[in-house]
């Protein structure tokens, strides 16, 4: 048989019993649509927390720790220009940046505020989202900082913490001092300063502002409180108040002498995608590094979150089951009453495989129109939720803004195609028992 | 006309049904022949097993031994899906409640058998208007089974038996629903149909009336072929017996002695 006479066939039969097809299609409609409603409540809570993480920082960033490297001597690991690079050998890494952390007390008039400059590489500062002003240009001969959105609220006025000075570091003029480096302090005190928090150099320096990063002053993120400047720039700058010391607080090799290269305590490494991100930082902490990103954090949340997703759906599909059963029954019923014609068909030739087919075309079509309404009725749904949690930031949305229900196309395909094959699966097992119908049932007569 | 040639051949054909220990013989040893172009009556009361008969032929029924050959095939041993493929090659059917699809209009219903060939649709309602209109109904085409007579119905199932153009069309008591006159219409038809197309016809009936339509009848009691009544104006049978010089075979057991006379 034909495949169109199958599809005609089963619309004429369905249509013959309208309401009872209507019905039934009804069951699949609300199966569909609770699966979809319910799943698209998850997926728009991960999108949500997915969102939030994006927001407090970068979801493809690695950074590796080094920590107490400096006291090991000099076969010990270190994070050097060198290390750094050849982690972008590794395969998915995109690039790297060594951070160079400096301390600095900063003077606005008479505030003052203390944070830290670190140097990053060109590749760290793509990665920064400018509300104002533009990024530092590599290797210049004048240090440019770009200011962290919460920095400015940092300023204070002697000790008076209630009332932070809203500072502009446009407009504002920002005096820097630095510590004085402890290899030089160690040999003027000649013993034991260790206890003591490095003392400032006199000397007072202003820093030109290349830009202030997007973000109002109260929206922390892991990059918000830092000041951060091209590496290469910043070596220069350095270098001029530490001679060979390079930094304030050089790592010593065993002589006590201060290496001649930059050892970091820090490090970023980019990843192409944050799907990758778990493995390649498997791959840095076996070089016996410590290493952690927000994926970790992220995976968790997704974890919890994959369980009330299953939760959801599992509510959703008790429904679908349920409609899986009005399909059969439907389908049952209509074999009962068709018994004869059934049997005719038989005597007149029709092939088993088409008497079953016959049928299973009849309850896929009762699938898909249950399907696509139901997909159709759960977006209206969708829409109603977030127009009703829009604006209002209940316990539901987590504080956060955004939609609480997505339906992405995907889930719209696979709610129809799953609802079909439902709609096919369940009528297997009546086409099966009309298949098997004697066709003398058909020419007895009653 | 060709060469008479054999068609179907029975023999030994035993149906026995098992009710609890009982054993129920619905045939008790049938053997016949029928030639190609022969109008054949099986003839005989409820429960003398005529309808049996012409079930196995159909392949409806699995006989419980015996052989049914038609043409070269052993249909005996063919399974359910040969059999279905087989009826849907060769055989029409037309049924004492015409088993019309009620969804279907009359052209649909004739063209039926052709969907289950995989035919296009054009070619089918061509096909069936062919023989709709030979048998007088095409100005019904669009009707409804419930908005036809029961005359009108069985004509539309003898198109669509037609419809195929089987080898063997099988009637199961076409005329049992029909007044007396429309009978003898239907019956004529049936007739004019196996002598001009050449068909061969097998119907299943109690009534004498009826049978007399026949080339020949065979008349079955208690699973046995008793009697065979040949038209002797029919001139299929005339042709039989000057081509072949013997009546076509047919085991017949008198009543009496339940013995075996067949004629060769």
């Amino acid at each position: 048989m034909r495949l169109s006479d199958l599809f005609k066939i089963a619309y004429t039969n369905l249509r013959r019993r309208r309401t009872r097809t209507l019905l039934t299609v009804l069951g699949v409609v609300i199966g569909t649509a609770s699966i979809v409603v319910m799943l698209s409540l998850g997926l728009g809570m991960s999108d949500l927390l997915l969102k939030s993480y994006q927001n407090s920082g970068s979801l493809n960033m690695i950074n590796v720790l080094n920590y107490g490297s400096s006291s090991q001597g000099d076969h010990a690991l270190q994070l050097t220009d060198e290390s750094i690079k050849s982690f972008e050998s590794i395969p998915h890494v995109v690039g790297t940046s060594p951070a160079l952390q400096v301390s600095v007390e900063a003077k606005s008039g008479a505030y003052s505020s203390s944070y830290e400059i670190i140097g990053v590489s060109q590749r760290f500062l793509q990665e920064i989202k400018l509300k104002s002003g533009s990024l530092p240009k590599p290797n210049q001969s004048t240090l440019s900082i770009v200011y962290g959105n919460t920095v400015v609220n940092t300023f204070y006025k002697n000790n008076d913490w209630e009332h932070p000075a809203k500072i502009d570091p446009d407009k504002d003029t920002i005096f820097y001092r630095f510590p004085e480096d402890t290899v030089s302090q160690q040999k003027s005190n000649g013993s034991d300063t260790s206890a003591a928090v490095n003392p400032l150099t006199n000397k007072k320096y202003l820093i030109d502002t290349a830009g202030v990063m997007k973000g109002g002053p109260d929206e922390y993120s892991d990059t918000s409180m830092y000041c951060f400047a091209d590496i290469d720039t910043f070596k220069n700058f350095l270098r001029k108040i530490y001679k060979k010391n390079l930094v304030p607080n050089p790592a010593l090799n065993k002589n006590g002498k201060p290496f001649r290269y930059y050892v970091y305590d820090t490090a970023y490494v980019f990843v192409d995608d944050m799907n990758n991100v778990t493995t390649v930082q498997k791959a840095i902490s076996d070089q016996g590094y410590t290493a952690y990103s927000n994926m970790e954090w992220l995976e968790q949340a997704k974890q919890s979150m994959n369980i009330i997703q299953m939760v959801l759906g599992g509510i959703g599909a008790v429904s679908l089951l349920v409609a899986a059963i009005g399909i059969m029954n439907t389908m049952m019923m209509s074999i009962y009453e068709r018994t004869k014609e059934i049997g005719v068909m038989k005597v007149l030739g029709c092939d088993m495989k088409d008497i079953r087919n016959m049928f299973l075309t009849e309850s896929a079509i009762i699938g898909f129109f249950g399907g696509s309404f139901g997909v159709l009725i759960s977006y209206l749904i969708s829409f109603v939720i977030n127009r009703l949690t829009a604006g209002s930031s209940s316990d539901l949305t987590m504080g956060l803004n955004g939609n609480i229900s997505s339906i992405p196309p995907w889930l719209s395909g696979i709610a129809i195609v799953f609802a079909i094959f439902v709609g096919t699966l369940s009528g297997y097992f009546p086409s099966v028992r009309a298949m098997k119908l004697s066709p003398l049932q058909a020419i007895r007569n009653e | 006309m060709n060469n008479p040639t054999i068609m179907i051949k029975v023999r030994d054909l035993y149906k026995i049904y098992s009710i609890g220990e009982n054993k129920v013989y619905a045939l008790n040893g049938i053997s016949f022949d029928v030639y190609k172009g022969e109008f054949i009556a099986i003839v005989g009361t409820s429960g003398s097993g005529k309808s049996t008969c012409l079930n196995m032929l159909a392949g409806l029924e699995k006989p419980s031994k015996g052989i049914i050959q038609i043409g070269q095939k052993r249909i005996d041993r063919m399974n359910e899906r040969e059999l279905v493929a087989f009826r849907r090659q060769n055989v029409g059917f037309i049924f004492q409640s015409y088993n019309l699809l009620g969804t279907m209009n009359a052209i649909e219903n004739v063209a039926m058998p052709l969907m289950f060939r995989g035919l296009p649709e054009e070619e089918r309602f061509r096909l069936a208007r062919i023989y709709m209109k030979q048998i007088g109904i095409l100005d019904q085409e669009k009707h409804m089974p419930n908005q036809m007579s029961g005359g009108q119905q069985q004509r539309v199932g003898i198109a669509r038996a037609l419809v195929i153009d089987p080898k063997i069309i099988f009637a199961d008591e076409p005329t049992g629903n029909l007044d007396s006159h429309t009978t003898d219409d239907v019956l004529h038809l049936m007739q004019s149909i196996v002598r001009e197309k050449n068909k061969t016809l097998i119907m299943v009936t109690h009534d004498p009336h009826i049978a007399s339509f026949a080339d020949r009848q065979i008349r079955v009691v208690d699973g046995k072929i008793v009697e065979t009544i040949i038209n002797p104006e029919s001139p299929i049978e005339q042709q039989i017996l000057k081509e072949t010089g013997a009546e076509p075979f047919a085991e017949v057991h008198t009543a009496d002695s339940d013995q075996v006379s067949g004629k060769l």
